[in-house]
């Protein structure tokens, strides 16, 4: 077994949880995240779960607090 | 205090309502409200409670703390938007004479869900951040000729120079009307601004002197339609139904009613604020790049529109008993000033790192054009502190405030070193 293996199994994954019935289009985490948080083209977001990418751990719990709504959660699990 | 003589009139207690819950406030015509609003608004929250009834204005609701005006935003069941029932006001107009000319209503500001979301279904798209973006270089241009007209004065009254006629110009080229009837749109929006008689017929009148204004516009695009917001209402659906010129008529109203006096409110406070704090200019002008950062900050620090709503039914809300048809203010400015969700509400903090502001309202009837708005404040006071030295308040000349559903800057002096 490799050391970057042993690395991964403890490494947390992220994903992000949206109530996407219960946006009302403040666009506010995607102006955290274009990426993280796409938006349809009425300007509400297009999607309900989203696999954070390594390094964008911050952006994500960011852009989970911008949003007035309060409909973003972040699920943090151990591998 | 010379405005106490224009109080509204106090009604009566109803039987239901405990003294505890009792506090004096028109929000009309309240003195120090009118002096300085915020500070009385900080005030307000520390010596009343979140929810109370206050006699003036016919007698009403106020919700002024975060959490009542974040869930009853939300539930529109229990608070309605519709001031007067929809199939009263449908019953009513029924019974007008059929040549009656158009009663424009500012719908779906004024409806609730389902209904509410088929009418504001086709203005999405216009009002989304990624088309509104796109028009961020033409609002620049017209905020940078503005100022620049008035950088050579050392001074000026910034509403009447800049913050009314930005958004008004920024209106008509989004809707595609003649900018030749720039000043005629001016003049209705300043009598919309200055209007204090309570009859309804006065402003049914202006309403429909607005509508007027754009009909030709709007009946030449049906025809030969461009790239703008009246050919594309031309071309949506409202529940599956083509757009009629009545449709059209009432989305010009909502959007003249909603979209000019409220941003120019902001921009008003915002740069009375800039004023006040040269060290915020400082820091701005030397970094524009925390310019959208504090624009957020203004918003929550200078909360400043105040939706009505019609209690529906019979209800508890939050420990308080409400009854069916009172009217229930929702208090945006006390909620963004709740020190319970902001501590040390009072301090503007560029780096405040809390939970998000609900200057645009919470739930579905969030400030459509909440993206426009955004773009025009962070290019204002990028503009601003681009272009202007340091400014301040003219000494001579303190600012005026008026009070109602749309806690405004009447006139904001500013000074500058030539």
């Amino acid at each position: 077994m490799n050391m970057g293996s042993l690395v991964r199994a403890t490494e947390l994954t992220m994903k992000i949880r949206i109530n996407k019935a219960a946006c009302v289009g403040n666009a506010r985490c995607w102006a955290v995240s274009e990426e993280l948080f796409p938006l349809d083209d009425d300007g509400y977001i297009e999607v309900e779960e989203v696999d954070v990418p390594p390094g964008m751990e911050a952006l994500a719990r960011r852009g989970a607090r911008a949003c007035p709504e309060r409909v973003i959660e972040i699920i943090e699990d151990e591998k | 205090m010379t405005e106490a003589a224009n109080l509204s009139e106090a009604v009566s207690q109803p039987a239901h309502v405990p003294d505890s819950l009792v506090y004096d406030f028109d929000m009309f015509h309240d003195p120090a409200l009118l002096v300085d609003p915020h500070k009385r608004i900080l005030d307000m929250i520390k010596s009343a409670p979140p929810i109370f009834w206050t006699p003036r204005n016919g007698g009403q609701w106020i919700l002024q703390g975060h959490a009542a005006n974040f869930d009853a935003a939300r539930d529109t069941e229990s608070f309605s938007s519709e001031i007067m029932p929809h199939e009263q006001v449908e019953a009513i107009l029924a019974q007008l004479p059929p040549d009656m000319p158009h009663i424009p209503r500012a719908y779906p500001i004024n409806l609730d869900p389902p209904l509410h979301a088929q009418y504001r279904m086709p203005l999405q798209r216009v009002f989304s951040p990624k088309t509104i973006n796109a028009l961020s270089g033409s609002i620049r241009t017209l905020a940078g000729e503005l100022i620049d007209k008035v950088v050579g004065q050392g001074r000026c009254e910034f509403m009447a120079d800049v913050a009314e006629p930005l958004p008004v110009q920024v209106f008509l080229k989004m809707l595609g009307l003649p900018l030749e009837r720039l000043p005629e749109y001016r003049a209705l929006v300043k009598e919309h601004l200055s209007e204090t008689d309570p009859n309804p017929a006065t402003s049914i009148a202006r309403l429909q002197q607005v509508a007027a204004a754009m009909r030709d516009t709007v009946l030449e695009r049906r025809e030969h339609p461009r790239d703008d917001i009246i050919s594309m209402l031309w071309q949506v659906e409202i529940d599956g139904r083509p757009t009629t010129l009545e449709d059209l008529e009432n989305y010009g109203v909502l959007l003249f009613i909603a979209g000019l006096d409220t941003v120019m409110q902001g921009m008003g406070h915002g740069a009375r604020h800039l004023a006040l704090d040269p060290a915020l200019q400082d820091e701005l002008r030397k970094d524009p790049a925390l310019v959208a950062q504090a624009t957020e900050e203004m918003l929550r620090r200078y909360t400043f529109t105040v939706p009505p709503r019609r209690v529906n039914r019979d209800l508890v809300f939050q420990g308080v008993e409400m009854k069916r048809n009172e009217r229930a203010i929702l208090f945006l400015p006390g909620a963004d000033l709740d020190p319970k969700e902001f501590p040390q509400p009072e301090k503007f903090d560029l780096r405040r790192d809390g939970k998000p502001h609900i200057a645009f309202n919470a739930g579905p009837h969030r400030c459509l054009g909440s993206h426009l708005a955004r773009v025009e404040l962070n290019i204002v006071y990028e503009e601003m502190v681009k272009r202007l030295p340091p400014f301040r308040i003219d000494p001579e000349r303190p600012p005026k405030f008026k009070g109602g559903h749309v806690v405004g800057v009447e006139e904001l002096h500013l000074v500058w070193e030539k």
